[in-house]
């Protein structure tokens, strides 16, 4: 364990020399540009991916499925600006977040949640689910890859905001 | 004016803003950030959908996710109040503040005018077509809630700030 935390503090450390650092400290309308992509990406997010895991619990049930997967691009585009926004927040300053456990909580149920999204592929129930016409009601384990899917992204909502508030205040 | 600061002043604002209790100013801001996801979010889904991406999705069902909109909406309404209560000497002399507030009633106007003029409406029920009205509203409800979460953010950037009377942000 205090292995892998001084390969991170090295890390940050060299991270914090970078020009991308500079460049996230140097200008002042940088920070709060990034956060507000980092909302506005949350919303892509959580309102497509959102959308598909509330029809497979029933809600909407009018609507066949594979239109609505169709739409998923966009959430995923609201990760990547999430990704790439939330990477320049790391490189900014490293040592704020390296030893607040909010966010590696927060990194964890990103990861969990993208496994969670690789197991609506991998195991097939996607097929099943894509197949989904007006009223039809999904499979079991397509409920529940949905609602695990909805409880992490809150989840990784209300660690992102905590990040002040928990563990070390910035 | 005295009467926003006895509403700043009251117990239960002050609870929320200095009580340090994760409970308090943090929660609050927790809620609005999930309020927003759900109310801004699925509106951009719907938004997309009207603009004629996912052209497979009927229009009709569609309107079955208002309430979920509307869930989000009144988790702002009510956290955005306990929010502006805790603040409210500052937010109402702040330009930024009507900014997004425009912006949000412009939002849920068209929110409105959406289920009007598109759910509603036979010929797009039917067809599954939009029609260029029903585009131009997406479109504009789309920049609307950009537009309110850029202006909320940037709530703690521009104008006077909070807790001191007087002082202005200067970028």
């Amino acid at each position: 364990m205090n292995f892998i935390m001084s390969f991170i503090v090295a890390f940050s450390t060299w991270l914090k020399g970078t020009e991308m650092s500079r460049f996230v400290t140097h200008y002042a309308w940088v920070w709060p540009a990034c956060e507000t992509l980092h909302f506005i990406g949350l919303a892509m997010l959580v309102g497509v991916i959102g959308m598909l895991d509330l029809r497979m619990l029933g809600i909407a049930k009018g609507l066949p499925v594979a239109p609505v997967h169709k739409l998923v691009p966009w959430g995923v585009s609201g990760f990547v600006i999430n990704v790439v926004t939330g990477s320049m927040f790391f490189a900014g300053d490293p040592f704020q977040y390296i030893h607040n456990y909010a966010f590696w909580l927060k990194m964890m149920f990103i990861a969990i949640a993208g496994l969670n999204m690789l197991a609506f592929y991998v195991t097939g129930v996607f097929r099943t689910a894509e197949a989904l016409g007006p009223g039809e009601d999904a499979p079991m384990l397509a409920k529940v890859i949905a609602g695990s899917s909805l409880f992490l992204w809150v989840g990784v909502m209300y660690l992102g905001r905590m990040l002040p508030f928990l563990g070390n205040a910035f | 004016m005295d009467f926003l600061r006895w509403i700043e002043q009251s117990g239960f604002s002050t609870w929320v803003r200095e009580s340090g209790s994760v409970w308090a100013y943090p929660t609050i801001l927790f809620f609005h950030t999930l309020g927003l996801g759900f109310v801004a979010g699925t509106s951009m889904a719907v938004d997309l959908r009207l603009l004629g991406f996912a052209k497979r999705m009927p229009i009709a069902p569609l309107e079955r996710v208002y309430p979920v909109m509307w869930f989000g909406f009144w988790v702002n309404a009510a956290s955005g109040f306990i929010l502006l209560a805790a603040d409210a000497t500052t937010k109402i002399i702040s330009p930024i503040f009507y900014v997004k507030m425009s912006f949000i009633t412009l939002a849920v106007v068209l929110l409105q005018l959406m289920r009007n003029g598109v759910f509603h409406n036979q010929s797009s029920v039917q067809t599954n077509l939009v029609s260029m009205k029903g585009k131009l509203m997406a479109a504009a409800s789309l920049a609307c809630w950009a537009g309110a979460i850029t202006a909320g953010r940037l709530q703690a950037y521009l104008g006077p700030v909070s807790g001191a009377p007087g002082l202005t942000n200067h970028f």
